[in-house]
């Protein structure tokens, strides 16, 4: 991989000292031409000087990290004095200045590495491939028997170019794990970068590592709703690809989830268009995947130990079993809408018996009342995640592909749904993950805009306490957090703090202002402030010093130029929608059948009638459906359901 | 040359010395004139440079040297000097950029021979270095022999200066000029040449007496005074020469900003003694500072000396500190 016959670049500078800036092990300096192609970032070589002087042999790599330029003018008086106050005049001079082009450089690794010493005041080199490999430590895991490397992108200097890895023991477990990628929308390619390093991983991810697939929750608009997608790429992004040795395609695999529009049959997501719907799976869940996660829903308000109690005890004595509320009803509690007849009798009960008081099963009616509304609010507020009744659908638990991305759109879903859906899913990650029954080995979690979920100030939320303790064991696990956001200090300092891996786009400079960018020079700063797209400044465990790389657009059509190209289908009427699901999973089912069969029928019977046979799968969908729905009874005026409120915006971006 | 040879003639007996002289005012003309004749006009005037077009030549080759200098040791009273003299010639292209096309540097002793111990001459007769004599008079009083001296260091690096000047002018291009810090009048071949300029900024040398003198020396800002021919006597060649004010010298001396400028007896220098003022005019910017003969010191000149310097050896600089009694054993 690395280009190890390039011959020996001229020396373009000279490490100097003096007693004011002197060399130390950790940080030298050195002049070059006005004209040279070094710049903030710069990684190079600096070798011993030449026999006889202190230092030979030693070879020191170094990157660039502050840029200096001064004359010979003792005094910007003197500048005026002879422009004579006229500024235009002072560009006329006869001679030009001596004027000098002085570097400060941070060591990154010395050779040999004891005893550690002062950088020697040697010729400075522009690094070639080989000695960016040196500089980056990344000898180690590039070579011998198996080897780890991903690509991650290009260090472009001065013409020069060499290929970036990242080590895979290091950014995806078991020594370190997890990426954090930061900087302002639009710019700093957040979301673009984890689409290449993605596709990076799939092709790079050493076999003796085993099988890995990746999660995405799609937070935003269409972002995601195309891996499957050939985008457009450059000239220069295919030379980019072909040197990093990453093949410019998009996923093979991927697998989309997300779950209804209120109506129960319109899937809520950008991926509407005819010819992409039909991979897309819904998402539904019932009570059961609900109640597991009820903290995710009550811990946003003031949780308390009875309510918790109460649901534990919902959970292990009632959902799915036989259960008697004691008021002489027998209840089998299998969806909401079991559940809400339990509610109905306990409440009737208690008010019947009178003196009986106001506790049921040592429970407060007051707690029960406060966790029904709870439930009841996640069934209104995610209505088409959560089905009152009827069946769900999920992710493959256990049947996990290798290479696979699963994309669990939740952009268009409130805020409390999107939490219930990283609650399960992460946990339900992370439980097979333990059992090692989930099908892959290792699994990346991508999470756009992390300061949604695990800001750095609020409430304790279940998803914030979840995605700390990913941070923390995910390592160990495979269970690996890729976070994007656009202003770190706003995430959570430990869900950051144990990224390994931290990548920064262009940033905003008032965030660059913050306590956290205090290790970086103002020339580093004012480098990301201006970041092209593109370009990424990476910190890597094996990395001493930040480097900044090049990465080509991701080989995936972008969220934007997707529905432009397949714009998404209005909203299916009722009956039409249900007739394409049907046909997604029979396709001899015929849709005028289908319409006379429902026409008068209640919705949450065809839902839950659709939802059975989507379930089952069965050979012949139609009869399956027709069975389960029944014989007709008169029809009667669907029941008003409680409105919805309109969903929250998600960003302030258009989708 | 490294100063071996100062570690040999040490070994030899010589009792060892570090000691630079006080710096003085500066480089002196050697042989002094007195007297000058009119050329441009009858008596010395004061010309304005107002609205005068510049000489501007595409290139412009300037040389400078420089002088060091350090007592290394002592037979009986007798100083024996080591001296660096370098010089160089740095052409300024219209990129205006200063680029060193041509220097040259020598390391002598200077001493009196006779007044040596055999094994220190024989030391320095081995050593290879080149040994330049004070006279026996001189040698034998400190209080003369240190500027007899510094008269053999000041004549090495003006003989210098003029070898490399000389091995110029076959190659100066048509549109190149050469300006020399100082006289040109000790070479034949740089007095003649059409395109030399010797730019003087010490005035040790006596032309003018009476209203002349004041005229001179008075003159103002962006002034010149008529060309004139100083008197020659000794080996001096035939120049012409005029003084030229840089900066305003009032609220600081009668020298303030003064050059005397030398080119070759000539017609044509009258008819260009204005444009070239102009120009030299120009080169006030960029300052020469923090060198504290600024005020009369051209850039490019500053800048040929500032090469020299840093290229000049180390240990002939008077290091701070370094009189102190030696300690310790
Ligand atoms: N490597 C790249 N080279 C050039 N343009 C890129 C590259 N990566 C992304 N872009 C462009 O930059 C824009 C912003 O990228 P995106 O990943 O959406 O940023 P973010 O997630 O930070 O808002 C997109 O229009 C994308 O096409
Ligand atoms: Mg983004």
């Amino acid at each position: 991989m690395i280009d190890k016959a390039s011959p020996q670049p001229p020396p373009v500078g000279r490490v100097v000292a003096t007693e004011q800036k002197p060399a130390t092990p950790h940080q030298f300096h050195f002049w070059t031409a006005n004209e040279t192609s070094i710049g903030i970032g710069a990684i190079v070589r600096v070798e011993g000087a030449g026999s006889g002087e202190q230092g030979a042999g030693k070879v020191v790599y170094g990157v660039v990290t502050d840029g200096f330029a001064y004359s010979d003018l003792a005094t910007p008086l003197h500048d005026v004095v002879g422009a004579e106050g006229d500024p235009a005049r002072a560009a006329e001079s006869p001679t030009v200045r001596q004027e000098i082009r002085l570097w400060t450089a941070a060591v990154l690794r010395q050779q040999p590495e004891e005893p550690l010493q002062p950088v020697p005041l040697g010729r400075v080199h522009v690094a070639t491939d080989t000695d960016v490999a040196q500089a980056l430590r990344m000898d180690a895991y590039l070579d011998g028997t198996e080897p780890t490397a991903i690509p991650v992108g290009l260090y472009t200097s001065g013409g020069l170019e060499a290929p970036v890895y990242l080590d895979a023991d290091f950014l995806l477990g078991p020594e370190a794990a997890h990426l954090n990628i930061s900087g302002v929308s639009g710019l700093a390619t957040k979301t673009s970068a984890v689409e290449f390093l993605l596709g990076s991983i799939f092709q790079h991810f050493p076999p003796h590592k085993g099988r890995i697939a990746a999660v995405c929750f799609n937070v935003k608009g269409p972002d995601l709703c195309f891996l499957d997608r050939p985008g457009v790429l450059e000239e220069e992004d295919r030379r980019r690809y072909e040197r990093l040795a990453v093949r410019a395609q998009p996923f093979e695999r991927v697998r989309y989830y997300a779950p209804f529009k209120a109506d129960g049959v319109n899937l809520n997501t950008l991926r509407t268009h005819p010819d992409l719907v039909g991979d897309v799976e819904p998402l539904v869940w019932g009570l059961r995947e609900v109640l597991d996660y009820a903290e995710v829903l009550l811990n946003r308000d003031d949780i308390d130990a009875k309510a918790d109690a109460f649901i534990d005890f919902l959970s292990d004595r009632v959902v799915d079993k036989e259960f008697d509320d004691g008021f002489g009803g027998a209840h089998r509690v299998v969806t909401f809408a079991d559940l809400e007849r339990l509610f109905r009798s306990i409440f009737d009960g208690l008010e019947l018996g009178g003196g009986r008081g106001d506790t049921w099963r040592t429970h407060h009616i007051a707690t029960i009342r406060k966790v029904r509304n709870r439930l009841s609010n996640i069934s209104t507020r995610a209505k088409g995640l959560v089905t009152d009744d009827g069946p769900s659908n999920d992710l493959p638990w256990g049947r996990f592909e290798d290479r696979a991305v699963y994309v669990v759109d939740v952009a268009n879903v409130d805020p409390l749904g999107q939490d219930l859906v990283f609650a399960r899913i992460v946990s339900k990650l992370r439980e097979h993950l333990e059992r090692r029954d989930l099908g892959v080995e290792a699994v990346v979690v991508f999470v756009d805009e992390l300061n949604k979920y695990a800001p750095a100030d609020g409430p304790e939320t279940y998803v914030k306490k979840m995605l700390l303790d990913i941070s923390e064991r995910g390592r160990y696990l495979g269970l690996v957090l890729f976070g994007a956001e656009q202003f770190r200090s706003q995430v959570h300092r430990r869900v950051v703090g144990n990224a390994g891996t931290i990548v920064f786009g262009r940033m905003d400079s008032d965030e660059l202002a913050t306590p956290g960018y205090q290790v970086l020079s103002p020339a580093i700063k004012i480098k990301l402030a201006t970041l092209p797209i593109g370009e990424l400044m990476v910190r890597h465990p094996h990395f001493t010093q930040p480097i900044f790389v090049r990465f080509p657009r991701p080989a995936v059509l972008r969220g934007r130029d997707g529905v432009e190209r397949f714009p998404p289908a209005a909203d299916l009427p009722f009956e039409d929608a249900v007739v394409r699901q049907l046909v997604k999973l029979d396709r001899r089912v015929r849709p005028n059948l289908v319409k006379d069969l429902i026409v008068d029928r209640r919705e949450e019977d065809v839902r839950r009638a659709l939802a059975h046979t989507r379930q089952t799968r069965p050979q012949d969908a139609f009869a399956h459906f027709k069975k389960h729905l029944g014989g007709r009874v008169a029809a009667a005026p669907a029941t008003a359901r409680e409105s919805v409120p309109p969903l929250n915006p998600i960003s302030d971006e258009p989708y | 040359m490294s100063h071996s040879w100062v570690d040999a003639i040490l070994a030899a007996g010589v009792v060892p010395a570090s000691y630079v002289p006080e710096a003085s005012v500066g480089r002196t003309d050697l042989e002094e004139f007195t007297g000058a004749d009119p050329v441009e006009d009858p008596e010395l005037r004061v010309h304005s440079l107002d609205g005068v077009r510049a000489l501007a030549p595409a290139a412009v080759g300037f040389l400078d040297g420089i002088e060091q200098w350090r007592v290394v040791g002592y037979a009986g009273v007798t100083p024996i000097v080591r001296a660096y003299v370098a010089a160089a010639i740095r052409l300024r292209r219209t990129d205006r950029r200063p680029r060193t096309i041509g220097e040259d540097a020598d390391e002598l002793a200077i001493t009196r021979l006779d007044r040596l111990p055999d094994a220190a001459r024989e030391a320095l007769e081995r050593a290879g270095v080149r040994v330049v004599e004070i006279s026996a008079d001189d040698a034998g009083q400190p209080a003369r022999a240190l500027p007899a001296a510094r008269i053999e260091v000041q004549k090495a690096r003006a003989a210098l200066e003029r070898r490399l000047a000389e091995r110029r002018l076959s190659g100066l291009g048509s549109d190149e000029w050469l300006v020399v810090d100082g006289v040109l009048s000790d070479s034949s071949a740089l007095s003649a040449h059409p395109r030399v300029l010797g730019v003087v900024k010490s005035h040790g040398a006596e032309y003018f007496a009476g209203p002349e003198l004041e005229r001179a020396l008075t003159l103002p800002a962006v002034r010149r005074t008529s060309v004139f021919r100083p008197k020659s006597r000794g080996a001096r060649r035939d120049i012409y020469s005029w003084y030229l004010r840089l900066w305003p010298w009032e609220g600081n001396d009668l020298l303030y900003g003064l050059l005397r400028v030398e080119a070759r007896a000539h017609p044509e220098t009258v008819a260009r003694a204005s444009g070239i003022s102009a120009w030299l005019t120009a080169e006030r910017a960029p300052l020469a500072t923090p060198d504290r003969r600024w005020d009369r010191l051209l850039y490019p000149i500053h800048d040929v000396e500032t090469y020299l310097r840093a290229r000049a050896p180390r240990d002939l600089l008077p290091a701070p500190g370094s009189r102190l009694p030696r300690t310790g054993t």
